[in-house]
């Protein structure tokens, strides 16, 4: 069976959805009897009143010697084609909860509310000649239930390298992975630094989405005078430097507004037999990371991440507990990429 | 810079077509420039063609590449400032193959029309072009003649050349190509009847439903030639194509009719190997010349066996002849740093 994975492509980047995606095809190779490629079309998101025509390319494109088609984004896979399976990472937020909310680049006009109804009518044709519908996380299960009426499956994606991450030692930092930005909160956590009793220390590792957003979080590193208990490794981790962070680490956190799903951060930190602290309002993260069980959850304000972090430093047996228990809801789950094809297939 | 590099591609049948592509982005990542490789569906069926590249034509790479460079049709209908073409070859079957049976649609005059618009569409986006650079003469020649659009040749270089190296001249005339019936190899086997040395033939390669491959062994049960023919039909890995190659009496390569050189003809200069050719071959034409770096044959059996035999019995004359095929290749210029500059010029 040849199968063909449609994504889009924002031309010179790639983030999490093109690694996933990769994986994917790989992961479909893999299996017996399929052959996978990939299929990524351009997709230029400005300005707002192109998504005319990125609609129309998508479905004036034509495939042959294809059997299935998986498609994991808007407008990619409005491509034609009569098997199509689609994985829906998120739906083009500019045009549904975004527009609704008045954070979309379609501006609240007429001309906004046309295109509006175009990327609805597009999505909802999609939607009903699709085989099967399959989405990441329980958000975007409820979007596309409200918003275009369609039921769907969960299926979040797995972990793509899990063997990479595994228990090393129970260290006396806290660990921060991910993209840096400030709708990831670092700062609010070099702030928490400032109030820790004990000598904890945090190391934040990961890509910040502009220099400007690692300018403004080495800025705060350096006013809170911290010396040598905050490090801040910003830049892209290859995986044996991030396994080898969170792998040593007392506890990992991680601290996203209302995030659609679990995240890697969180995989990864599950994986290595960590404990996970996160906030009230992190989202997704809170269906597998429960207080006083397999993480701790609290009010997101510097104070009780503080409060949170001694805590961890001075019970590092329970630390340790936390991120046993962790390790085994999250495996207990089986999301591995095996069990993904299968049931994409299926 | 930021160059894209655009192609058409048919999912799940890879062809060479993809390789040139590939190699050229990453000499351009080598010259420090960031590359994004985009591969866009295309069904050459005359309903639905001109859809699609309208499709190709809605495509925005403006706003994000510095440069566009296009290669298989309709890539280069997509829009851009700053766009370069590596033509390889025309929608064929409506241009050079329009009088054969390959023509896809009817002589008459909705069937001309389609024609003279598809024509007209290349010319429009062909024309957008800064700088059009094809594989070979016969593809200039073609883009002057259909199009009227002057081009500069930018032969294609192979990835890495300097792995080929040259070693002692064996017993074996050597090709390594897929086995299809437009390749030929069966003019080479027929030759090896001919032969009066001690010459071998070795061919490599797989047939794409191994038809082809029936017909060669047939050809060699029929004539018991099993002790001076070899047939590999299986794929060749890279390392094993350079030590065949590089240990080689001669390589042969005898296509019907084709616009470029083709690799193995590059691979055999790269090792100083004699060429051995027909002068029906097309491309390899401009490469090899006789009795310089190789032999340009009669498409007959009785023409290709004097050739074989005369580099048996004159290995002297074979390696001089695989040297000059070695210089040839820098005197067509063939090589990445003339093709990166040629590129970004």
């Amino acid at each position: 069976m040849k199968i063909l994975v449609v994504n889009n492509m924002a031309p010179f980047i790639r983030g999490g959805a093109e690694q996933l995606a990769d994986h994917l095809v790989a992961n479909l190779q893999r299996t017996k009897g399929v052959s996978a490629e990939l299929l990524r079309i351009p997709f230029a998101h400005d300005p707002y009143d192109r998504v005319v025509e990125e609609i129309m390319l998508c479905r004036m494109m034509e495939l042959s010697w294809v059997d299935r088609v998986i498609g994991l984004k808007f407008p990619a896979y409005l491509i034609p084609h009569e098997h199509k399976t689609l994985w829906l990472l998120h739906q083009y937020r500019q045009a549904y909860d975004l527009f609704d909310r008045g954070h979309s680049h379609i501006p609240a006009n007429e001309s906004g509310n046309a295109l509006r109804d175009l990327v609805r009518t597009a999505d909802d044709a999609c939607f009903h000649a699709a085989q099967r519908i399959f989405v990441n996380s329980g958000t975007t299960q409820d979007r596309l239930k409200r918003y275009n009426g369609f039921s769907s499956t969960i299926l979040p994606p797995p972990l793509n390298d899990p063997e990479a991450f595994t228990n090393l030692s129970t260290g006396d930092y806290i660990f921060a992975g991910g993209r840096v930005n400030s709708g990831k909160r670092q700062h609010l956590l070099i702030e928490a630094m400032k109030l820790c009793r004990t000598s904890v220390r945090l190391v934040v590792g990961g890509p910040p989405d502009t220099p400007a957003d690692a300018a403004r979080l080495r800025e705060t590193a350096a006013h809170a005078g911290l010396d040598g208990r905050v490090i801040l490794d910003l830049g892209f981790l290859d995986r044996e430097k991030l396994a080898g962070y969170v792998g040593n680490a007392l506890g990992c956190v991680y601290l996203p507004v209302d995030e659609d799903s679990i995240g890697y951060v969180t995989m990864e930190a599950f994986q290595s037999e960590k404990p996970v602290l996160t906030v009230t309002d992190a989202g997704g993260l809170l269906e597998i990371v429960h207080d006083g069980v397999t993480g701790l959850v609290v009010e997101p304000t510097a104070q009780a991440l503080a409060n949170a972090m001694d805590r961890l430093f001075l019970e590092p047996r329970q630390a340790e507990k936390l991120g046993r228990a962790g390790r085994d809801l999250w495996t207990g789950k089986h999301i591995t990429w095996p069990n993904t094809v299968e049931r994409l297939l299926a | 810079m930021k160059v894209a590099l655009c192609s058409s591609f048919v999912p799940f049948i890879n062809g060479g077509g993809r390789f040139i592509v590939e190699w050229l982005a990453a000499e351009l990542e080598k010259h420090g420039h960031q590359t994004e490789i985009i591969w866009l569906p295309f069904v050459e069926t005359p309903d639905t063609m001109f859809r699609q590249m309208m499709a190709y034509r809605m495509i925005d790479l403006a706003q994000s590449a510095d440069k566009l460079i296009a290669f298989r049709p309709p890539a280069y209908v997509i829009p851009h400032p700053n766009k370069t073409l590596w033509f390889i070859h025309h929608f064929r079957k409506f241009y050079d193959l329009w009088h054969t049976p390959h023509r896809p649609v009817q002589d008459d005059n909705r069937g001309r029309a389609f024609r003279s618009r598809l024509i007209a569409a290349d010319n429009a986006a062909i024309g957008e072009a800064k700088r059009v650079f094809t594989n070979s003469r016969v593809v200039s020649d073609r883009l002057k003649s259909f199009n009227g659009i002057d081009s500069e040749v930018l032969y294609p270089p192979i990835y890495r050349p300097e792995r080929f190296k040259s070693g002692a001249y064996g017993e074996e005339i050597v090709c390594v190509c897929r086995a299809e019936a437009h390749k030929r190899q069966e003019l080479l086997v027929e030759a090896m009847r001919f032969v009066k040395s001690g010459v071998k033939l070795r061919l490599c390669g797989l047939s794409h439903d191994g038809k082809y491959h029936t017909k060669l062994q047939k050809i060699v049960a029929k004539y018991s030639l099993q002790r001076k023919v070899a047939i590999e039909h299986r794929w060749i890995s890279e390392e094993e194509k350079v030590a065949i190659v590089g240990g080689a009496l001669g390589i042969a390569y005898v296509p019907f009719d084709e616009d470029s050189y083709g690799y193995p003809t590059l691979e055999g200069a790269l090792a100083e190997r004699p060429l051995v050719t027909t002068h029906d071959a097309g491309g390899t034409l401009e490469f090899i010349e006789n009795g310089r770096n190789g032999f340009i044959c009669d498409p007959a059996p009785e023409s290709l066996a004097a050739a074989f035999d005369a580099l048996w019995e004159d290995r002297d004359s074979a390696k001089r002849m695989g040297q000059a095929a070695r210089q040839r290749i820098d005197e067509m210029r063939i090589g990445w740093p003339h093709v990166v500059e040629s590129m970004l010029a």
